[in-house]
């Protein structure tokens, strides 16, 4: 059961991710998928009882952090000169 | 006994915050579901008996990630086209493909059932000293790989700092 | 000496080298020691091979030289081959062709190609003698492409004018459709015998039981080779154009050796056509044809050297005739005179253009014979020759030919004869046409013309005495008895047996009566032939136009040949398909890259989705192969 929790937090950060306009919310997604992880993570350890599994999610914690304490300003350099929080208004990268 | 439904009661929470993420409009409002479903999460660490890393996801990913998360929300003005129109282009092929996904990973699930399935019952206690001592000993590694990373977030965010006041002056 | 017939071939050859490499830079002695002597030499050694075959009691000699190919288990050699029709054959080409080439030295004296002019004339003995010494049909036959070759470089010498290389296209491109039927017959001969060495052909096909391929349909293909090569008809189109050519070369190959290839090649391979009744009538039909055709033409053109090449093409008629009929000793014969007095008739044509400085056209001439008399004396011989008034050499030929077309067993008919007949009559005719209105009677010469002829010089004047002296005596020389063990001559019809002398008195009479109506049509001021020309007005046109042959082949065979190149390949196949293909392709990939190009659209959701689609792709793969 936990199990399938996990799954549907980890399909609904990614729907999320595809479906969510705004930057910020696509961030929060993006949070919500790693937590799905994490989950599935700490039951399996939970389980087992290994030591690796807990190590992995501290991983995943300190990831987070990181991850976070870029994208954050990334974004805000960005919206500094576009003004909007729209994602569609970034795709520069076309081919 | 009232630990399983205390389990069930923090799953479902956690579920209906991600739901929730989904669907509102505003941004603090998504930022509030998201740390419920964290908060969540955090219970159902505690009722699994990981009471560390129940701590360290309040800790870290409410005190620290989403307090940032609200402090940008908070600086930027979000009542723009994002605001307006929510969902992308994608909203079909995206709800489609997520089914898709989650049907797939269910049967996956399905067939290779572990042992034990319900709310997981769990046969060994998670010891503190255990994990410690694995973390410094055996995958002291993965601790220095850490470390390096929180340095490597560290100079990126005073590089953007820099970058930032440049710009401005 | 071990080979006595090779360096018969390879002396011109090596006189083509050296002309075409070295000529221009060595100067005109050099050019013309070397492009002269060597033929020359060649005829002497023709001579030691003649002698060498008299000898041998007649048995003939083998020449082996290489090994070309080895292809399954056939070998083809080139190996040279002589017999009594050979020899005589290789005395002609050499003997006479040394003598033009000496000709050559003093007509082409002015002219900036001298070394190009020797070389190619080497070149063509070489191929011609190629030709005549090849012991298998494949060897033959690559002369017989190289003397189309060097007939084609020959008469578009002057390759500036367009007209003069078109005049040689035509040549080449006429020879070789004439060619695949030649090829045709090859492979058919091959196939049956496995050999195409015409010896052992032959000898295949006077044996008891005879081979598998029907005789005729191969004497027809590999007469459709010699009518193109010989300019029968149809395929008679390229020799009146080939007049572009300098002089010399018309003597030479138009007249004397190329042409005659034909003949050659069908007397050559006698074995086959004396067992393929169908294919000798052929010959001998179109012969007659071509021979009537022919004459007819030439008694209305006005340029000197085109009544000459309508004159070759009705001889030719006549030596297949003589072919036909199963006398191909006689046809030989017929060549061999033929060889001599044409060649005299163009060189002395030749003289005549020298001497006017460039004028051909007889309307033009007149009174020549007081002002250039050597000239005039040698073309009067020959032309007597021609005519066949006695004891000139083509009196003897073309009795033979007349008397064989009657009574010959293998196919002579009345018809035959009564055609000929009316031929020869019309060949006087012509030929004193002719002489007169170039040589005799009132000049029409312009002024300024008339003041700068003079006699050619000794390499010239001296080649047409010689060549006069032998068209007037070589008719003694009893050819087809010598040939006789070869070419054994046909039975004659008992019931006509007594007709022979009448005949020859025939013969003359013809030959007389030919010369006494031109003489009457054309005396004087000539005014009987213009109300001759305009009482038969319509006649004269289509004659003058020469039966519009040319005009039909172009109609029917070349407009339609340029419209399928032009819409069908052109425009449809290159254009169309090959180029629109290719466009196509291009097109396509451009198309296909534009299409996949818009997945990199700069949409995250839309990396997402598809990174979403890649996982559930993995995750089923695995699922299925875990």
């Amino acid at each position: 059961m936990l199990l399938a929790t996990s799954l549907a937090l980890f399909a609904l950060g990614l729907l999320g991710v595809i479906v969510r306009r705004n930057v910020l919310v696509m961030l929060m997604c993006m949070e919500l998928m790693l937590n799905g992880v994490n989950l599935s993570l700490v039951t399996f350890a939970q389980r087992t009882g290994s030591a690796a599994g807990a190590v992995l999610v501290f991983l995943v914690f300190v990831v987070a952090a990181a991850e976070i304490a870029i994208a954050i300003p990334i974004v805000l350099l960005l919206v500094r000169r576009r003004k909007l929080l729209d994602l569609d208004a970034y795709a520069d990268l076309k081919g | 006994m009232i630990e399983t439904w205390l389990l069930w009661l923090f799953a479902a929470t956690a579920l209906v915050g991600a739901a929730l993420m989904l669907v509102l409009r505003h941004p603090m409002r998504v930022a509030l579901a998201l740390t419920a479903t964290m908060l969540s999460l955090a219970g159902v660490y505690a009722l699994l008996g990981v009471h560390a890393i129940a701590i360290f996801q309040v800790l870290i990913y409410v005190g620290a990630v989403m307090v940032f998360m609200v402090y940008a929300i908070m600086l930027l003005d979000v009542r723009d086209r994002s605001y307006v129109r929510r969902f992308s282009r994608l909203l079909l092929p995206g709800f489609v493909a997520a089914v898709a996904f989650l049907g797939i990973l269910v049967h996956a699930l399905w067939r290779s059932l572990p042992a034990d399935v319900a709310a997981g019952g769990g046969t060994t206690r998670f010891a503190l000293q255990h994990f410690s001592a694995a973390f410094l000993g055996e995958y002291w590694l993965h601790f220095e790989l850490v470390s390096v990373l929180l340095v490597a977030a560290v100079v990126a965010a005073v590089a953007v700092l820099e970058t930032g006041r440049r710009n401005r002056d | 000496m071990s080979h006595p017939l090779a360096p018969i071939v390879l002396l011109p050859l090596l006189g083509f080298l050296l002309n075409g490499l070295l000529g221009n830079r060595l100067g005109k002695r050099f050019v013309s020691a070397v492009g002269c002597g060597l033929p020359i030499l060649a005829f002497l050694a023709s001579v030691r091979a003649f002698m060498l075959l008299g000898a041998g009691g007649g048995a003939p000699l083998l020449d082996p030289a290489y090994t070309w190919a080895l292809i399954g288990g056939s070998s083809f050699d080139v190996s040279f081959y002589l017999d009594t029709l050979s020899a005589v054959m290789i005395l002609i080409v050499t003997g006479v062709g040394s003598l033009i080439h000496v000709y050559s030295i003093g007509y082409m004296k002015d002219d900036a190609s001298y070394a190009r002019y020797f070389a190619y004339l080497n070149l063509f003995l070489f191929f011609m003698l190629l030709l005549v010494l090849g012991r298998s049909l494949l060897v033959l036959f690559a002369g017989w492409e190289g003397v189309g070759l060097a007939s084609y470089l020959l008469i578009g010498f002057w390759f500036e004018d367009p007209e003069k290389a078109r005049a040689g296209k035509k040549a080449f491109i006429t020879n070789r459709i004439g060619d695949a039927g030649f090829l045709l017959g090859m492979f058919l001969l091959f196939q049956a015998l496995g050999t195409l060495d015409a010896d052992r052909v032959n000898a295949a096909f006077m044996a008891a039981t005879p081979p598998a391929v029907p005789a005729s349909l191969v004497g027809i293909l590999l007469f459709i080779g010699a009518s193109g090569k010989s300019a029968q008809i149809p395929l008679h189109v390229w020799l009146p154009d080939a007049m572009a050519g300098p002089t010399p070369v018309s003597a030479l190959i138009h007249a004397a050796t190329m042409v005659t290839a034909g003949v050659y090649m069908v007397s050559r391979l006698s074995g086959i056509y004396t067992h393929a009744p169908e294919a000798s009538a052929l010959i001998a039909t179109i012969g007659v044809a071509t021979a009537f055709f022919a004459a007819t033409v030439a008694v209305v053109q006005t340029d000197i050297k085109k009544v000459l090449a309508y004159s070759t093409i009705s001889q030719l008629g006549f030596m297949f005739v003589a072919a036909g009929v199963g006398a191909y000793g006689v046809a030989v014969f017929h060549l061999y005179t033929h060889a001599f007095f044409k060649a005299c008739l163009f060189l002395g044509a030749g003289s005549v253009i020298h001497a006017l400085g460039g004028e051909q056209d007889i309307r033009r001439m007149g009174g020549l014979a007081r002002r250039i008399p050597v000239t005039f004396a040698t073309f009067a011989i020959a032309t007597a020759a021609i005519a066949g008034i006695p004891p000139l050499a083509g009196f003897f030929s073309k009795d033979e030919i007349l008397w064989y077309a009657l009574a010959s067993t293998a196919g002579g008919s009345p018809l035959l004869f009564a055609v000929a007949a009316a031929t020869a009559l019309l060949t006087a005719f012509y030929m004193f046409r002719l002489l007169w209105l170039a040589f005799l009677g009132r000049s029409r010469m312009s002024a300024e013309v008339e003041h700068h002829v003079h006699e050619s010089p000794l390499s010239m004047t001296g080649v047409l005495v010689v060549l006069a002296a032998l068209s007037a005596a070589g008719g003694f020389v009893a050819l087809p008895n010598f040939l006789g063990p070869l070419l054994p001559l046909p039975g004659v019809a008992a019931s006509l047996e007594p007709l022979e002398t009448p005949l020859l008195v025939l013969s003359i009479a013809i030959a007389v009566a030919g010369l006494g109506a031109a003489a009457f049509v054309y005396a004087g001021e000539g005014v009987r032939a213009e109300r001759l020309r305009q009482l038969l007005a319509p006649l004269h046109r289509l004659l003058a136009s020469r039966y519009f042959v040319d005009e039909a082949y172009d109609a029917v065979v070349t407009r339609p040949l340029l419209w399928i190149s032009d819409r069908v390949f052109l425009r449809l196949g290159d254009r169309t398909i090959l180029d629109g293909t290719l466009h196509g392709l291009a097109a396509l990939g451009r198309r296909a890259a534009s299409g996949l190009s818009g997945v990199q659209s700069g949409s995250l959701h839309r990396y997402a989705l598809l990174l979403l689609i890649g996982i559930i792709a993995s995750v089923a793969w695995m699922l299925r192969h875990g």
